[in-house]
């Protein structure tokens, strides 16, 4: 019987597809009665020819014939087309609140998981537009003791040299460095971001310039005249954006550069302003006087074929001989890794994206599951409907027809409201994503892969489990549900039920374990904004400025500038306290060795030091243990005094005082402004800031005058009576004030830089895992509801009939609760087991919270049973509600 | 003037097709046969309005059609009844004979 109407369907769908195919039957259709006329005809007494001649004038023009005929099936066809259109309408419109849900749970299906794939995809996947990106690599040295932390990239130019010069295994190397650019605009100094590049950088990202020309091997020459390329960005917020600018000269740092091209936007390579041609030598010289020589960030494109282990070892053979060379750079023991751009560049990003992408994933899944259950449940209760429909004589092809109609256009409508809804997505998790953390490349659009996927995936289902009913009454199973009415008992068929329950169970288990994912990301971030810093943050206006180098190179120089900016900032109304300091919290300093007199050590003692002026410490409120700060005649005469933190005194004082006694910061004397005898007494012991970021332990850290060395970048804290940025303009008039040619970069309040540097990440990730873990749940109360509302109703007929034999109120609510609690229950039970065993993808993303957080899940648990509760009470006050004699009536 | 008789036609014809076909498939030629020689030979159909009404029944689901072999061996479509086209043959047959009926009651008043 099954192949008997597929078959039919069949050759209707070809008779229809393929119009030569009803040409062919028209024409044997019109040959047949031809036929059978021209006989009869001849019967008649007529000749051959005479009676083909009747029969023809008889039926007419055949073309013309055939031509009606076909206009008339396609009439019937729209016509029928639109009646079951408008019938689906209707039919849909008679059930609100069923087509409401069923094209929310589709739209926030598509809308949710098309945003967040789009996402990942121009981030995690195909974050760089340029030719041959996947086999970009970076070279790290990693210290073999600790290998999981973070290695060095960057190298000085000898070493740089050797790589490059050296490796088998790159078909291309360059390097990068940044450097403040600054740049006079109008009556004042901008800073911009300047990238130094090695020949071939323009070769090895393969990208043409939008305007222009890219730099040439002639132009990174030392004698070549200086030139240099404008970044899209740049161009367009310091440069108007007009193409004609092309071939002018400005001046950058001191000196006069001819512009020779302008780079496309999605060119952001390092997220440069400006790009500088510059050929690294082995004499390893500053560029300027006084500065840090650059150190350059080494990338190359591995050759085809060569793997990332082959790689490893080619650079570990040219790492060890560089290690003899210049030991201080190479710990002890090391190992050498290849890391891949996009990794290199995402690193630590990607597992909140891969986490989401997990929890989207399961997200479609309940989407898909619950409107399975929806279509299913529509289904049973319009079995008696079709078979009604089906015994006065609607064709099964009919049905079958009618159902596609409604499920298309639940499906159109919800596809519609879901596009819509990832556009919006996608656009409000760009406003959240913390801008560092993912590559100044990546474009981030709709994906139209990834939503064409989300499209059919999601609008299938309607369609498949809309169909359930129509492929009942066509496999001729008509009188059943005609027959189960009388009975009045039925829920559907055993099977049925067990399938929905299994949805269910299975929804309930996935928006478990969403909502233990979002508890414990939101449980780590409380953790991690209760971790103290050690100072206060608010309050305070923090700015670094990038110095003229060709002007300031010595203490002396440098102090010229700050002594006086820091008066006249102290008397700017609204301000309270002022600082200079090299480093801002929650990362402190420059490394250093310490040594510690009387004492002897074998291994090296490392330590972070920070030169600031005397108030640094009220300026942050930092507390002071022991001892004194040093006070501002020592900072003005730049004596070599010092104050170190607690960790600082446990770890190499030892139950010793430390105050009076003398350390020696060594790596001051390999400054570019050098410090000889860089010994200093200890004058004062503070408590712990933070130095290594909010996660990781504090490091010995120490603070020095700021007046010993020219060298190392500055900016200054001012603290503020009200909103910080309020001042923002009248520090940047006092900065010019005392220099024009200073630019104010990285300007902002200290708790907005803490919060982009330690928190926006953590924050990223639970905000968006708690979206999915609603939306979870939202669709799970939908898909309990739904199934325990239907449940009830096909039985309101028993409970009448189990009221009228004397069963309470009570026995009715705890009948429909039980139904509903039951598969929560088990759905509960299950996602329990589920969240212990993901709990380890997890452990990664959390800060002093376990992945088995009692609280969150029993938390969990407690949720998710009341909203099964609460989603079983409408049905259960309806079952109770019911009166006997009306419910036998029912049916 | 043909175009009136057509009208006059058409609204009848799909109950004279439905009728034609309640003993059982025939092809199109039968079914002109069929009411040709039931009414006498009074009812004429044309036999190129046939077919269309023809499609246009089997489009709507009152009749089946099927690829079949005639009496003497030759490819033929059949057409047959189907569920819905019995039911709507009983109400056009109901509707007939009442207005029929009506009209005759008129007449004869006069």
């Amino acid at each position: 019987m099954a192949t008997g109407w597929l078959g039919k369907i069949w050759q209707r769908f070809r008779a229809t597809s393929r119009p030569d195919q009803l040409n062919r039957d028209l024409d044997d259709e019109f040959t047949f009665h031809l036929a059978q006329r021209t006989e009869k005809n001849r019967a008649a007494g007529m000749d051959a020819a005479e009676a083909r001649y009747a029969a023809h004038r008889q039926l007419g023009n055949i073309t013309n014939l055939k031509e009606r005929t076909r206009e008339v099936r396609i009439l019937t066809s729209l016509e029928t087309l639109w009646r079951d259109f408008t019938y689906a309408l209707r039919s849909l419109r008679k059930k609100p609140g069923f087509t409401a849900v069923a094209i929310a749970t589709l739209a926030l299906g598509i809308g949710a998981s098309t945003a967040i794939f789009s996402v990942i995809e121009n981030v995690l996947i195909e974050p760089f537009p340029y030719p041959g990106a996947n086999r970009f690599m970076t070279v790290e040295i990693h210290d073999a003791n600790n290998v999981d932390a973070a290695g060095r990239a960057e190298y000085s130019a000898p070493e740089f040299l050797d790589y490059i010069e050296k490796n088998h295994v790159f078909d291309l190397a360059i390097a990068d460095a940044s450097e403040d650019v600054l740049y006079q605009v109008g009556g004042g100094m901008e800073r911009l971001h300047g990238i130094l590049c090695t020949p071939n950088t323009f070769e090895f990202f393969g990208l043409p310039a939008l305007y222009g020309r890219v730099m040439e091997p002639a132009d990174y020459e030392p004698s070549a005249p200086p030139t240099f390329i404008l970044g899209y960005k740049a161009w367009k917020s310091h440069f108007g954006g007009d193409p004609s600018i092309i071939g002018q000269t400005y001046i950058l740092n001191g000196a006069a550069r001819t512009l020779i091209g302008i780079m496309p936007r999605r060119f952001g390579w390092g997220d440069g302003d400006v790009f500088l041609p510059v050929k690294p030598s082995r004499a390893e010289q500053a560029f300027v006087a006084g500065e840090f020589p650059p150190v350059w960030y080494l990338m190359g494109h591995l050759k085809p074929g060569v793997s990332v282990s082959q790689a490893q070892a080619d650079l570990t053979v040219i790492a060890n001989q560089l290690a003899k060379i210049y030991p201080k750079s190479y710990p002890p023991r090391f190992v050498v890794k290849i890391v891949s751009a996009t990794d290199m560049v995402v690193g630590n990003f990607r597992t909140t994206l891969t986490l989401t992408l997990g929890a989207v994933a399961l997200l479609l899944l309940i989407s898909c599951a619950n409107l399975a259950n929806l279509m299913l449940a529509r289904a049973t209760t319009r079995e008696k409907e079709f078979a009604v429909r089906a015994a006065l004589g609607a064709s099964r092809w009919r049905l079958i027809r009618q159902l596609l109609v409604e499920s298309l256009i639940l499906s159109v409508c919800g596809g519609a409201i879901g596009v819509g809804l990832a556009a919006l997505g996608l656009n409000s998790i760009v406003a959240l994503i913390p801008p560092v953390t993912i590559p100044a490349e990546s474009e981030i659009s709709l994906n139209l892969p990834v939503l064409a996927f989300a499209l059919a995936v999601a609008m299938l289902t309607p369609i498949i489990f809309g169909l359930v009913p129509a492929l009942r009454a066509a496999r001729n199973d008509l009188e059943r549900p005609l027959r189960d009415s009388g009975k009045g008992t039925s829920s559907g068929t055993s099977g049925q039920i067990r399938f929905r329950d299994a949805v269910i169970v299975c929804e309930v288990a996935l928006s478990f374990t969403l909502l233990v994912g979002a508890g414990l990301l939101m449980r780590s971030f409380e953790a991690l904004r209760g971790e103290s810093l050690g100072l206060r943050a608010d309050h305070v206006l923090v700015t670094r400025l990038p110095l003229p180098s060709e002007r300031y190179q010595t203490a002396s120089q440098l102090v010229s500038f700050y002594r006086p900016l820091l008066t006249r900032l102290k008397s700017l109304p609204g301000v309270t306290d002022v600082a200079e300091s090299s480093a801002l919290p929650p990362y402190g300093g420059f490394p250093t060795d310490i040594e510690v007199s009387g004492a002897v050590h074998a291994e090296k003692w490392p330590a972070l030091f920070q030169l600031c002026s005397e108030r640094f410490f009220d300026v942050l409120r930092i507390q002071l243990r022991v001892g004194r700060f040093f006070d501002e005649a020592e900072v003005a005469a730049a004596r070599k005094v010092a104050v170190i933190n607690e960790t600082f005194a446990q770890r190499y004082f030892d139950r010793i005082n430390p105050i009076g006694r003398r350390i020696r910061v060594s790596d001051l004397a390999n400054f570019p402004d050098k410090v000889n005898d860089p010994w200093f007494e200890v004058v004062g012991i503070v408590s712990d800031v933070r130095n290594k970021g909010l996660q990781e332990p504090v490091e010995p850290e120490v603070w020095l005058p700021y007046t010993l060395t020219g060298s190392g970048q500055r900016g200054i804290l001012v603290r503020t009576a009200n909103e910080p940025l309020s001042l923002m303009d009248s520090v940047r008039r006092e900065v010019w004030a005392v220099d024009r040619s200073v630019a104010l970069s990285y300007t902002g309040s200290m708790e907005n830089y803490i919060h982009l540097q330690s928190y926006a990440g953590p924050q990223f990730g639970f905000i968006l895992m708690t979206i999915f873990a609603i939306v979870g749940l939202a669709l799970v109360s939908i898909g309990v509801y739904s199934v325990v509302a239907y449940a009830t109703a096909r039985r309101t007929h028993e409970i009448g009939i189990r009221m009228a034999l004397g069963a309470t109120r009570a026995d009715a609510l705890k009948l429909v609760l039980g139904m509903g609690l039951r598969v929560i229950g088990v759905g509960v039970a299950i996602g329990l087991v589920a969240s212990l065993t993901l709990a380890r993808i997890l452990a990664s993303q959390l800060w002093q919270t376990s992945a088995h957080d009692p609280l969150t899940i029993g938390g969990v648990a407690i949720l998710l049973l009341a909203i099964g509760i609460l989603a079983c009470v409408v049905p259960a006050r309806r079952a109770t509600s019911i009166e006997p004699t009306l419910a036998l009536r029912h049916e | 003037m043909p175009d009136k008789k057509d009208d006059l036609l058409q609204g009848t014809l799909d109950l004279l097709i439905l009728k034609s076909l309640a003993r059982g498939p025939m092809h199109g030629y039968g079914v002109a046969e069929w009411i040709h020689d039931s009414s006498q030979d009074v009812l004429r159909v044309e036999e190129g309005a046939l077919y269309p009404a023809l499609h246009r029944l089997e489009l709507r689901g009152l009749l089946s059609a099927e690829w079949g072999v005639s009496d003497n061996n030759r490819r033929a479509k059949f057409y047959a009844l189907t569920v819905a086209g019995k039911k709507q043959l009983m109400q056009e047959t109901e509707y007939w004979r009442r207005m029929s009926g009506a009209i005759a009651r008129v007449l004869q008043t006069a």
